[in-house]
């Protein structure tokens, strides 16, 4: 006798609320979490009692690495941030991506010299980069479709190409940009560094082209994350980074997609070579240094992920700066060690998909 | 064209299984690879030593690490750059626990203690490289391997205690044994050859044995490989550790052969450098490192003077060789040998249509 | 002609003693899925599967595409494990086993699409599939031509009449010839229960006979499981059903049953199949 179900417990689907669920199944882990967070929440609200300061160090040094951590993450998100969004669509490794940066610093110089003008410079790297984007992926990439491996070397063969291009036109000194004027000098923050002893409090006083910059970024990062969730073309991408040859399938221009990614990617890239140059300098090698860091971000947050990159960002940013501050020697190796162990125990990334 | 073309097995063919079958029979199909180790062996009556020890014996090193390289690309589909940061960790612990010009950290070891534990360091720096790879796909193998040979590249510039950090190790001779002094031009070409030879021989071998089969299976299907009963993951680590050895002894002979060792012998130019030779010269076949090694070393040596004679800038190198790679990968992604290949097959089907 | 008792009865032992073990135990269910659920985010593949196959039963498992059959397979397999409940092996808890720990006790797969070898040859893809399951895998030491597994290997590829394009690479057989090759890999070793995913797919008629013929001539102590679209060819093999619908089990029973079933014409056949 075949056995029969009621139409009840065949209809429908079941929702699940993911955070809900996954608090359920790791209890201890989220508790630990809070725990933590309350923890730094108060390490830099809070003025740090003397016996603290005598074990750790003075908390102008901590919020300091702080600070600087998070600004130089920021810098870190917006190169990691074309990098990983050019992986997440095309699945391409774009190993030019670091040339990109370098070039664009370059660029980015050399009209501000022209012009004297900082914003206006920014214009200029994204155009520039964002030509040579589009020039790799129509002449280049979209005629080596599929062959993921064969596009990566050929990023290679550029990046060696642009390079010593670059070496021989621009030389090997560093090069900096300056901060225009508005910019310059510090501005007040309300973190509380410490309490004299007549009771004033003293607060951080702060880079101001620094913080600037972190907004921007934040706000790039944010503009991105919109547009990848709320227009068109951001629904387009996502559906593409899922299952590339379905978005084909349906009949969307999938070439032009393309280009435009790759263009804007690069143009990040290239505007955040002006603000490297700002920040620190660009000089031969930068191009390598860049493109690691990009790498070792996007591992760590999770490869097309854009949260995943600003995760990493902020993770690597803050892991160089308090490396150097209070390990002095290996402030690089900690951020490849931190690497290391998010690829033992989540090789996706920490953001990225399973 | 595929990047990483089918290698050469036939392994359960007639003729792979019968192993030995006629010995002039295998010799014929070999002609060319014997006539080569021919030419090599007796070349130190024809050659001085900078052309025997710098040219040729560097390109035999360098081939042997693009070759470990070439093992896990072409026949496990794993493109790892971090072999020459293999060999580099072999070279440095040579330095370190044998012979150099810093009593401070160097202990001296005689080299039959300090070669072996080189090399173990090396291969368990290799396989863990290859434990943090096996479980990612292709590309992001390229990206994580990277990363890593950076990771040493920075280690060993920052760190003063173990590596003597900008500095590096000098005066790391190769030893005395057997009455021979290795350091010479003849008797380290010799051992160069050697074992540049051996590693060949091995590749070749274990190509067709049941680890290499499978290690083609997992690069070509490692889904199905799981499904009738491999471990791919296994099976992947042990192959990185295999080529962790190749790498290894290669890098100790760098190190006897260069006689200094430091964080810019395993900068990531140099990393990718191993890259480009082992594509350029073809990822296809053990031969093709070697190839794409010799390419280099003569490009590199003698660049300068073309490019001058050319009109351009002398240090215009990087330009050079990355156009010549851009250039292969666009129009013969399986390197020199895959243009051989072409090449013999056009030559021998007009022959045969010029005798009709 | 080689007989399909006799070859398979000839393979090389299973590796793992646990398998050993329990078939001289001789205990209970071959596979035995218990609240097996499968969520992808929010969207329930499978929910709540209890089933129960017995060594030697020949089961088929229909239902319409996207009713869960082919992730219930990937569950057993262990391609992935499920969300929630326990899948047991000739008694054995594999729930969190990797595909080849499983593969090594005793359980085979063929897949709907064929996941051959393209660029070896026809002899190569059996070897590897019948050293998969016995020592050497690692081995650094050629196969001889007269080492036994190597008869195991002549075998098989006899057994599903491949014998003329043995030494020819996969890619270049036929569509047919190529899901047969796919069922000599499962027959590699010394199965104990086999899952067959859509065998019948793009075959023509004649060849679906051939597939009944392999698949009724198995030794009676290798059980399956066949997923499939074509109800024709899968009623003819099977001894008992499991239709699903929408990720969980909707019947059960033996093959006339589900053909005479009202519901099961209604949501199927579209009607009326006296």
């Amino acid at each position: 006798m075949a056995t029969t179900y009621s139409d009840e417990e065949i209809k429908g689907v079941k929702r699940g609320d993911a955070l809900g669920r996954w608090i359920g199944r790791h209890p201890i882990a989220a508790l630990v979490i809070a725990v933590v967070v309350i923890f730094a929440l108060w390490l830099v609200l809070a003025p740090w009692p003397a016996g603290f300061e005598n074990i750790f160090g003075k908390k102008w040094l901590f919020v300091n690495a702080l600070f600087n951590g998070i600004t130089l993450g920021g810098l870190y998100f917006l190169v990691a941030s074309g990098f990983t969004l050019i992986f997440g669509l095309m699945r391409y490794v774009n190993l030019a991506h670091g040339s990109l940066y370098l070039f664009g610093g370059y660029m980015g110089y050399e009209a501000t010299q022209w012009t004297g003008s900082w914003l206006f410079s920014f214009v200029v790297a994204f155009a520039c980069c964002a030509v040579v984007g589009v020039a790799m992926q129509v002449l280049i990439f979209r005629r080596m479709e599929g062959e993921d491996l064969r596009q990566t070397m050929v990023t290679l063969g550029l990046s060696i190409i642009f390079s010593d291009l670059m070496v021989w036109v621009w030389g090997g000194d560093a090069i900096q940009i300056d901060t225009p004027d508005q910019l310059l000098g510090p501005m007040p923050t309300p973190i509380i560094v410490s309490v004299k002893s007549s009771g004033e409090v003293v607060f951080l006083q702060y880079a101001r082209v620094r913080l600037v910059i972190f907004a921007a970024a934040v706000l790039i990062g944010v503009g991105m994350w919109l547009a990848l969730h709320r227009t068109r073309i951001g629904v387009m991408i996502r559906a593409g980074v899922d299952d590339r040859d379905m978005l084909s399938v349906l009949g969307y221009r999938v070439q032009l997609l393309f280009v435009v990614v790759f263009a804007f990617g690069a143009g990040l890239a290239g505007m955040a070579g002006i603000v490297g140059g700002t920040f620190q300098s660009i000089s031969l090698g930068e191009d390598s240094n860049f493109l690691l860091a990009s790498l070792v971000v996007v591992i760590v947050g999770g490869l097309g992920s854009i949260p995943g990159a600003a995760l990493g960002a902020l993770i690597i940013g803050l892991s160089e700066q308090f490396g150097v501050v209070y390990f002095q020697n290996y402030s690089t190796v900690l951020a490849f060690v931190i690497m290391v162990i998010v690829l033992a125990i989540r090789p996706q990334g920490l953001l990225g998909r399973g | 064209m595929a990047l990483l073309q089918t290698t050469d097995t036939s392994a359960l063919g007639a003729q792979g299984l019968q192993g030995n079958g006629a010995l002039s029979r295998w010799a014929s199909q070999h002609a060319a690879i014997l006539i080569l180790g021919l030419l090599l062996v007796i070349l130190p009556a024809a050659a001085g030593e900078f052309i025997l020890v710098q040219v040729v014996g560097w390109s035999l090193i360098l081939g042997m690490i693009a070759l470990s390289l070439m093992f896990l690309a072409g026949y496990g589909g794993m493109v790892s750059l971090a072999q020459m940061t293999v060999a580099g960790v072999a070279g440095y612990m040579i330095a370190v626990f044998g012979t150099s010009s810093l009593p401070a950290i160097s202990l001296f070891w005689p080299w039959w203690v300090a070669a072996p534990i080189a090399i173990a360091i090396a291969v368990a720096f290799g396989t863990l490289a290859g434990a943090l790879s096996a479980r990612t796909e292709g590309i992001y193998t390229i990206m994580i391997t990277l990363a890593l040979a950076s990771a040493f590249f920075y280690l060993t510039l920052q760190n003063w205690p173990i590596f003597n950090g900008f500095n590096g190790f000098t005066t790391i001779p190769a030893p005395h044994f057997l009455g021979v002094n290795w350091k010479a031009p003849v008797p380290l070409y010799y051992m160069i050859l050697f074992f540049a030879a051996l590693s060949y021989a091995a590749v070749v071998y274990i190509s067709r044995t049941p680890f290499g089969l499978a290690l083609q299976g997992v690069r070509d299907n490692p889904r199905r490989m799981e499904a009738i009963g491999y471990n791919v993951t296994a099976h992947r680590i042990a192959a990185y550790a295999f080529a962790a050895l190749i790498a290894a002894i290669g890098g100790i002979l760098l190190v006897w052969q260069n006689n200094q060792i430091s964080p810019f012998s395993v900068g990531v130019n140099v990393v990718i450098n191993i890259l480009i030779i082992a594509v350029i010269g073809g990822l296809s076949h053990p031969i093709g490192p070697f190839i794409g090694a010799i390419i280099y070393v003569i490009l590199r040596t003698f660049a300068l003077d073309s490019l001058v004679a050319v009109g351009l800038d002398g240090r215009r190198f990087q330009t050079l060789i990355g156009l010549g790679f851009l250039v292969i990968v666009l129009f013969s992604p399986d390197g020199v040998i895959g243009l051989w290949r072409r090449w013999s097959a056009r030559a021998l089907s007009s022959r045969s249509s010029n005798n009709r | 002609m080689v007989s399909t008792r006799a070859v398979v009865a000839q393979q090389q032992q299973p590796v793992s003693s646990i398998a050993e073990r329990m078939a001289a135990a001789g205990t209970g269910n071959a596979i035995e899925l218990r609240g097996v659920s499968r969520f992808f985010g929010a969207l329930a593949a499978l929910t709540d599967i209890t089933l129960s196959v017995r060594p030697g039963e020949r089961r088929a498992v229909l239902g319409s595409n996207g009713a869960g059959k082919t992730t219930l397979l990937n569950c057993v397999t262990g391609d992935f494990p499920p969300t929630s409940g326990s899948v047991r092996f000739f008694g054995e808890d594999v729930t969190t086993l990797p595909p080849h720990e499983r593969i090594r006790r005793g359980l085979r797969r063929t897949y709907q699409i064929s996941l051959l070898f393209q660029r070896l040859t026809v002899r190569e893809n059996v070897y590897l599939a019948c050293r998969g399951v016995s020592r050497g895998r690692f081995s650094f030491i050629r196969t001889s031509a007269r080492d036994s597994i190597m008869q195991s290997v002549s075998d098989l590829i006899s057994l599903v009449h491949l014998e003329s394009v043995a030494d020819r690479l996969v890619g270049e057989l036929a569509h047919g010839q190529q899901r047969q090759l796919e069922i000599a890999l499962a027959l590699a070793g010394a199965p104990r229960f086999i899952l067959f995913d859509e065998p019948a797919a793009g075959l023509s008629p004649n060849e679906r006979g051939d597939l009944v013929a392999i698949l009724t001539a198995l030794p009676a102590h290798i059980g399956y499981i066949i997923i499939e679209h074509d109800m024709d060819v899968a009623l003819r093999v099977v001894e008992s059903v499991t239709m699903m619908h929408n990720g969980r089990i909707f019947k059960e029973g033996a093959p006339h049953e589900i053909e005479a079933d009202q519901e099961v014409q209604q949501l199927y056949l579209g009607g009326g199949n006296a």
